[in-house]
């Protein structure tokens, strides 16, 4: 019992403890660029730590919150979803930020409807899946619902050229199918598919072709499209085992762009060198075990594919944005889980560990 | 059922199992990727690093400023803006190009022009503005576009002295003058920096920074005395203007020091705004440019006369009632004169007599004193750009190279060398070192650099130069070539000069160009200012004492007055008189040495190395006798250096 008792323990302390160490990075990410646009080195600081407040304050309630709602409101969520990315387009509800257009502005609060979008597919697969528990090996209703349906939803994100999150939200959601059983050759032709739909879309938009070529040679042109890249590489090369000392870095200097956003863990690797990005890693794979757990002592089907699901949401996105700073990928605008700065991703990441609690929980109250 | 149930959920593990499986493997190619990047590569990533931060910043100093003698300001340094862009982060050039016009007071188009640029980093908008505070608010706010403080040059005195101070590049180098000379100093050694910059090239001050925070430069402080300068500029001007010359130049020295205590020039300039004035006006004519001295050159020659004995004051030449025959030429006097003594020769300006007592000095002679008195060779003062002039080696003598050269012709000089001679005779003997830069000063205050005055060569006797003295004096009494530089109060030793000037196309001498020129120093028995005026091809009047005299006449008046020096009575000979003067704080500071560089030091107690160190110093001989420390010495010490005998020590 202790064993389990532990697990919602660990899952609360390394969140909280990145979120902390994402406050302290961005606060120190940010303070001089802060200084020069804003004339308030706590300006960003200020925003993120609002969000991670009533991130946690989000966390806490979705733990409250009987997971059995995703269920029943599956469709719902994932309609509202649809009309959030579609009011993108809506002259004075969205609008575009960093040259992309993922931004809504609803009253007071502005948000990115692609990161709630991500819980919603994941609700709907969750319960569509554990639904088709016993026709999960046909190819319908087995398969093709369960890749059409979260399908619409990754378009409406690609279409605002969010390729990042469409390509993490696609991978998830094979990764889901794939746990629940789907057979593999669906999988792998529906893959082959994607990928002929993907070389299309890259050869069509150009600025993803520059960012393939970039990852493939940054130093191509170091001055202009690798730039970024290459900054990132001294940031980690700077840094060493021990790195340079937290607020001592250099390359957060306007050297790195997206600092305090994408490549955050660039300046960690700097400031806090091998030992603080080994830290993170860790920290992501301890979040990994402990969703991994959660979903093996899932009550019924439904929380143990949702708790796969958010668990995936996570950790994948952790993995990928890595692999983008550190140029195993290509770059694609994906923050880093807990610690970048943005709200709306913070939130929805804070909201998603709430929901694994809440299965956690029901699965020791039964 | 329950078997079918359990298989399905060992299928469900096995399945989760791969996908953790494949996130520990992804995490586990992310920990290896850092590993590479941050120990395997890293030192040669953190190289690149460095090499991109740490610049050698040229952190504009704050250049030190130039003070007079009496630390009065002849240029400072302000600080000012200067706006600059950095295309490539604007979003449209056009737009910010808009917003500029107005405030930087250029078309809009023009500014575009500079932005649109391929591929360009950093461009200069507009340099050394004057920004109100809301228009610098305006600037910042636009996107890649920045102020930067620079510092800008301001001579707050205009004119005045411009020639001689020279002035700075937008830059803040200093291109002509003593901002050139001490350009090093005034800029501050250290002001080369290596700090960290950002992207954007600024400078992110670090705490480690700020104690190396740049140096200011150093400070100047000349000889020049900015009121005597001013009259110097005022009398010369004055001259060149009602005689419609092309220039001149007045200098005036301590014959005592050689310091320059004026140096004034025409044409001239304001260093404030350079670019009105064409490059032919910030010349230093006062030592780049060249002249034939003419008639004033003779007081060199009978000086060298006297001191061999081959001459005395009365002494009498004939001078050939005006028409003397030399191998071809037949030189002329403006008067007709038969007898004439050494000192009438000098009064008159005969060149005859001049002549006939160079061919008795002989070739060798002339030369020797001449060098000695510094012509043909630099001064070696610290202004740039200084001329060395002509006198040529007897052996490439003409026949009448001997005669012309006795009064003045067929040799070149800068006005700072005939300034540098006329002190040695109003200074009993001393060749000084001319010099126009005080002392060199940290920002605090701190010396870094003191210039003394040093004597260069003895070159003729005391006695000698007071003969001369009151043969010079002669030539300012009434109805002599120099009359007009008289001074009621004062009596002057002066010499006039009337030089024609070659003609550079068709060589020998341009008909109507002429130099005039008057040398001389006040009061003769008493020197406290040696002095230069030359007029450049006056219109009308050209002789020296009619056009050069009277600017003479009114620099060493005002300038006495200002320096509050009275009429005395003869007294003591000059130079013991002055030694006096200076000997009085010198022994008070204990210090004998660099103070009065014509005075035998004190070698009491020295050794023979050191002894011989401090007489090369201001060359003079010694004679030793014995070893281990000094004695006893003849002259004693703080009398004139003798100029034949040698200094005897005695060591014990």
């Amino acid at each position: 019992m202790t064993r389990i008792r532990d697990i919602d323990r660990v899952l609360i302390i390394s969140t909280l403890l990145l979120v902390v160490l994402g406050v302290v990075m961005v606060y120190s990410t940010s303070y001089v660029v802060a200084m020069k646009r804003f004339g308030d080195e706590y300006f960003f600081v200020k925003k993120h730590l609002t969000y991670a407040v009533a991130g946690v304050v989000l966390m806490i309630a979705a733990s409250r919150v009987p997971y059995v709602l995703y269920r029943k409101m599956a469709y719902p969520i994932l309609i509202a979803a649809a009309v959030f990315l579609i009011l993108i387009y809506i002259p004075g509800i969205g609008f575009s930020a960093g040259g992309a257009r993922r931004w809504i502005r609803l009253g007071p609060v502005a948000f990115q409807p692609s990161e709630p979008a991500k819980l919603a597919v994941i609700f709907f697969l969750a319960y569509s899946l554990a639904a088709k528990r016993d026709l999960i090996k046909t190819f319908s209703p087995g398969f093709l619902p369960n890749v059409l349906i979260p399908g619409v939803i990754i378009g409406l994100i690609m279409f605002e050229t969010d390729l990042g999150t469409s390509l993490a939200l696609a991978s998830i959601v094979f990764l889901m199918i794939f746990a629940a059983g789907v057979r593999l050759r669906y999988i792998l032709g529906s893959l082959a598919l994607l990928g002929l739909g993907l070389w299309f879309v890259v050869h069509n938009f150009r600025y993803m072709m520059d960012r393939i070529l970039i990852f493939v040679d940054p130093w191509k042109d170091p001055e202009g499209k690798g730039f970024q890249m290459i900054q990132s590489f001294l940031a980690f090369g700077s840094g060493g085992i021990y790195g340079v000392g937290l607020g001592e870095g250099r390359q957060k200097l306007f050297f790195l762009p997206e600092a305090h956003t994408d490549f955050i863990l660039s300046v960690i690797g700097e400031e806090l060198g091998l030992i603080g990005v080994a830290g993170v890693v860790a920290f992501f794979v301890v979040i990994l075990a402990c969703g991994m757990k959660v979903a093996m002592k899932a009550k019924d089907l439904h929380g143990q594919y949702l708790a796969l699901g958010l668990t995936f949401m996570v950790v994948f996105q952790a993995a990928m944005n890595m692999g983008v700073v550190m140029g195993l990928l290509p770059p694609k605008g994906l923050p880093l889980p807990f610690i970048s700065y943005g709200g709306t991703s913070l939130m929805v990441n804070l909201v998603a560990i709430g929901i694994l609690l809440n299965i956690y929980i029901r699965e020791n109250e039964a | 059922m329950r078997r079918r149930k359990k298989a399905k959920a060992d299928y469900f593990k096995l399945r989760l199992t791969v996908v953790v499986g494949l996130f520990l493997a992804a995490f586990g190619v992310i920990i290896f990727r850092a590993v590479q990047l941050q120990i395997v590569k890293g030192p040669e990533l953190k190289k690149m690093a460095d090499r991109q931060h740490r610049k050698t910043l040229n952190l504009q100093s704050k250049r030190g400023d130039i003070y007079d003698r009496n630390l009065k300001a002849l240029a400072v340094s302000v600080e000012v803006d200067s706006v600059f862009a950095q295309p490539d982060k604007m979003e449209s050039p056009r737009a910010t190009a808009r917003a500029l016009s107005r405030v930087l007071g250029v078309s809009s188009f023009e500014i575009e022009k500079k932005l649109s640029g391929e591929g360009r980093r950093f461009v200069w908008l507009k340099r050394q503005v004057d920004l109100k505070s809301e228009d610098r608010e305006l600037i910042r706010g636009l996107e890649g576009v920045g102020i930067i403080k620079e510092g800008r040059r301001f001579y707050p005195n205009r004119q005045l002295a411009s020639n001689l101070i020279g002035f700075t590049g937008v830059d803040a180098n200093g291109l002509e003058g003593v901002e050139k000379y001490y350009d090093a100093m005034l800029k501050g050694s250290s002001a080369r920096l290596t700090g960290e910059r950002d992207a954007m090239g600024r400078v992110i001050l670090y705490d480690d920074l700020d104690k190396a925070v740049p140096l200011q430069g150093m400070e100047v402080e000349l000889t020049i005395d900015k009121t005597v300068q001013y009259i110097a500029e005022k009398s010369l001007k004055k001259a060149v203007d009602s005689f419609n010359a092309k220039g001149g130049t007045a200098i005036v020295m301590d014959p005592l020091t050689g310091e320059v205590l004026a140096m004034a020039n025409q044409p001239s300039f304001d260093p404030n705004d350079i670019r009105r004035y064409g490059s032919g006006s910030w010349r230093n004519r006062a030592v780049t440019d060249t002249f034939e001295p003419g008639s004033t050159f003779k007081l060199f020659l009978i000086a060298a006369a006297l001191e061999e004995n081959i001459v005395k004051p009365e002494s009498r030449y004939f001078c050939e009632n005006g028409k003397y025959r030399v191998a071809d030429r037949v030189f002329h006097d403006t008067k007709e004169h038969g007898w004439l003594t050494v000192t009438e020769i000098l009064k008159y300006s005969s060149n005859i007599g001049t002549a006939k007592i160079g061919e008795e000095l002989g070739s060798e002679q002339v030369y020797r004193y001449l060098k000695a008195f510094g012509f043909g060779k630099r001064n070696g003062v610290d202004l740039p750009g200084e001329a060395a002039g002509v006198l040529r080696h007897p052996k490439d003598w003409s026949k009448v190279s001997l005669h012309t050269i006795s009064f003045g012709q067929g040799v070149s000089v800068t006005g700072l060398q005939m300034v540098t001679a006329l002190s040695a005779i109003a200074n009993g003997g001393f060749l000084m070192q001319p010099y126009v830069v005080k002392s060199v000063k940290e920002p605090g205050g701190r010396p870094v650099a003191e210039t003394h005055p040093a004597v260069v060569k003895r070159i003729i006797s005391e006695e000698t130069a007071s003969k001369l003295t009151r043969m010079m004096v002669e030539s300012t009494r009434e109805k002599s070539t120099g009359e007009l530089a008289a001074l009621p109060d004062f009596e002057v030793a002066g010499k006039t000069g009337t030089a024609q000037k070659p003609d550079l196309k068709k060589g020998g001498y341009a008909r109507g160009a002429y130099i005039a020129s008057f040398l001389g120093f006040v009061p003769a028995d008493d020197p406290r200012l040696a002095i230069l005026v030359t007029v450049d091809e006056p219109e009308v009047e050209h002789y020296g004492g009619t056009v050069a005299g009277p600017v003479f006449r009114e620099i060493a008046e005002e300038s006495l007055a200002y320096l509050g020096v009275f009429r005395e009575g003869a007294g003591a000979p000059k130079v013991e008189k002055a030694l006096m003067h200076k000997e009085a704080p010198a022994r008070a500071a204990g210090e004998t040495f660099e103070i009065r560089p014509m005075a035998v030091p004190d070698f009491t107690g020295k050794s023979v190395r050191m002894v011989m160190r401090m007489s090369r110093e201001r060359s003079f001989d010694v004679e030793i006798k014995g070893s281990g420390r000094a004695v006893s010495q003849s002259p004693p010490p703080g009398s004139s250096i003798p100029s034949k005998r040698p200094v005897k020590v005695e060591f014990r």
